[in-house]
């Protein structure tokens, strides 16, 4: 065993770095094949084609329903000439603030509610009267009480996300398999030790299941908040885009959020491949 | 050694037309164990020998009498007046007793449990299962892979450290399971039904690997089983459960000397004492029941 050790401290830093590069290409290799696998391509292609086709050829209006031609067109214009990339890392810089803070608070709070009954009873009940309360309902009196800007817009995605989250881990902790917990603790373990060696990895699965709705729902947030108060970020240059009638544009915001969403929900993909690594092998 | 003093536990259920009814899991159970010895307690499934196995090892609190270790009480039974209750939640706050304590991690008994369906920890490899047993017992850090490498090797798992339990056969889960009890040195070991999961070949040979240990060792082990063969083959004293309400119905000492033979024509005479006795029991029990 103490060999093992050594062999691993010789290796050192440049290994590291490699195991990174390789780890980040199985990522991107994973994520782009479940989009450019010919099975996928075979439907896509003849769909944008149509997408293509239908204005083109007068079906359709396209002054209302622009070709894709038209929208990347107009995705190449915002890029260069109206720093479209700007807005969308201050969309993003929002979003991961939001949906930072929810997976923080959301998580230890869960565990907790779903590790001890009377946590639970002491809080649950609060949420439960809170979380019906749709998260766009906050905006007023989230502008009221934190002006127009980064504070208010991170706090609605925080409200998005934050409640699938809580109620998903909380739920899956609770069902912990009593058998493990049983064999824990004939050995002695503290409940500290059952919260971080048992509860949690019990509830992995269903923890990052809840993270991928709550990105969902942190978007709809991001959207929403931006289309109702600041300068910057995807909502505002759609809401832009809507007072303008620029319809090509509409469309690049949307597909950006589409990508945006796709990108995350693999990343999450692949983290519980990473973190859940016994429940891939057979 | 082990002392049971007058041990019930009493379960209530709501009925589906809301009513209420009480089940009587065990009643009144008095027994002893001496360091060192195997006893089974063998009886019908649903007799509440599990239950009372749990009792042992502190996983719930009997509704009345107690369970001494050495001279120390496993878990007080629950509260039966409101004044008893009041006690009882101010003395474990929000804790419950089964707790061990909030940060520190302290067996209250020196002993290991080994549960029918395994119960390793699907998330950590069969190296880590160890290992974390160990760490609850605060064995130092450098000393648990060396220690855990041990107990692998002795049953035959020094191969798939790195494996998860997903990866292995119910048998092997079944050693991990073993090897995970017995890295911690226990001086008590009890078992739920540790065999039934695998094929009869796989039994025989953890049966025989568990006796080796035995040997080694010298633990106290307490067996429930449903396998009378098991039961005869392994045990020092087998206990014959009775069902509604679980109760101690026989004792058999059982004197034939190690090493045994399954085919021994004693215990296969034993053996068909015990299965008569069973046989008994149920038609007694359809008689009754008509």
């Amino acid at each position: 065993m103490a060999m093992n050790k050594n062999k691993y401290e010789v290796k050192g830093a440049r290994s590291t770095f490699r195991l990174v590069l390789r780890e980040l290409g199985y990522f991107f290799k994973g994520a782009a094949l479940n989009i450019f696998s010919p099975e996928f391509l075979v439907v896509f292609i003849p769909l944008l084609g149509l997408w293509e086709a239908l204005p083109r050829l007068g079906a359709v209006p396209r002054t209302l329903v622009p070709p894709p031609s038209d929208v990347a067109m107009a995705f190449w214009e915002m890029l260069t000439v109206r720093n479209f990339l700007g807005d969308v890392a201050s969309s993003m810089l929002k979003f991961f603030m939001g949906l930072g803070i929810a997976i923080i608070a959301a998580i230890p709070i869960g565990v907790l509610m779903g590790w001890n009954i009377a946590v639970r009873k002491r809080t649950l009940p609060l949420f439960q009267l809170l979380s019906p309360i749709p998260p766009p309902a906050w905006v007023p009196i989230t502008i009221i009480l934190f002006g127009i800007g980064l504070p208010m817009q991170t706090f609605l995605i925080f409200l998005g996300a934050f409640y699938p989250i809580l109620f998903n881990t909380y739920q899956a902790v609770k069902d912990t398999d009593p058998r493990y917990l049983s064999s824990a603790r004939v050995f002695g373990a503290s409940e500290l030790t059952l919260i971080l060696h048992v509860y949690f990895w019990h509830a992995i699965g269903a923890i990052i299941m809840s993270v991928k709705t709550g990105v969902a729902m942190g978007l709809v947030m991001l959207v929403i908040a931006e289309m109702y108060g600041g300068r910057t970020g995807i909502g505002y240059v759609l809401n832009e885009a809507k007072d303008y009638f620029q319809i090509s544009r509409m469309v690049v915001c949307m597909v950006t959020l589409g990508v945006i969403g796709w990108f995350l929900i693999e990343v999450l993909k692949f983290v519980e491949l990473k973190l859940a690594v016994w429940k891939g092998v057979r | 050694m082990i002392e049971a003093r007058n041990v019930s536990k009493f379960f209530s259920v709501v009925n589906e037309d809301r009513t209420a009814d009480g089940i009587t899991a065990v009643l009144s159970v008095s027994l002893t164990v001496e360091d060192g010895k195997i006893l089974s307690l063998l009886g019908p499934s649903g007799c509440g020998k599990s239950t009372f196995l749990e009792i042992l090892g502190g996983l719930q609190a009997p509704t009345e009498g107690s369970v001494y270790i050495d001279g120390v009480q496993v878990l007080e039974p629950l509260p039966s007046t409101r004044k008893e209750m009041d006690d009882y939640r101010r003395k474990y706050k929000f804790l419950s007793p089964l707790a061990n304590s909030m940060f520190k991690n302290r067996p209250k008994h020196d002993i290991a449990m080994i549960f029918q369906d395994y119960a390793v920890f699907p998330w950590m490899t069969v190296l880590q299962n160890v290992v974390f047993a160990l760490k609850l017992r605060d064995i130092p850090r450098r000393e648990r892979e060396a220690k855990a490498m041990i107990y692998l090797k002795k049953t035959g798992l020094a191969d798939s450290l790195s494996k998860y339990p997903a990866q292995l056969s119910g048998g092997m889960r079944q050693r991990l399971a073993l090897a995970r009890a017995l890295a911690v040195d226990p001086r008590i070991i009890l078992m739920d039904e540790p065999f039934a999961a695998v094929d009869m070949l796989t039994r025989e040979r953890l049966q025989d690997d568990l006796l080796r240990l035995w040997n080694e060792t010298g633990i106290t082990i307490i067996l429930v089983t449903h396998d009378i063969n098991e039961a005869l083959y392994l045990s020092d004293e087998i206990v014959v459960f009775s069902a509604n309400p679980g109760s101690i119905r026989n004792r058999f000492p059982i004197e034939t000397p190690r090493p045994r033979r399954r085919s021994d024509p004693d215990l296969l005479v034993l053996g068909q004492r015990i299965e008569a006795l069973f046989k008994y029991d149920i038609n007694h029990e359809s008689e009754y029941s008509i």
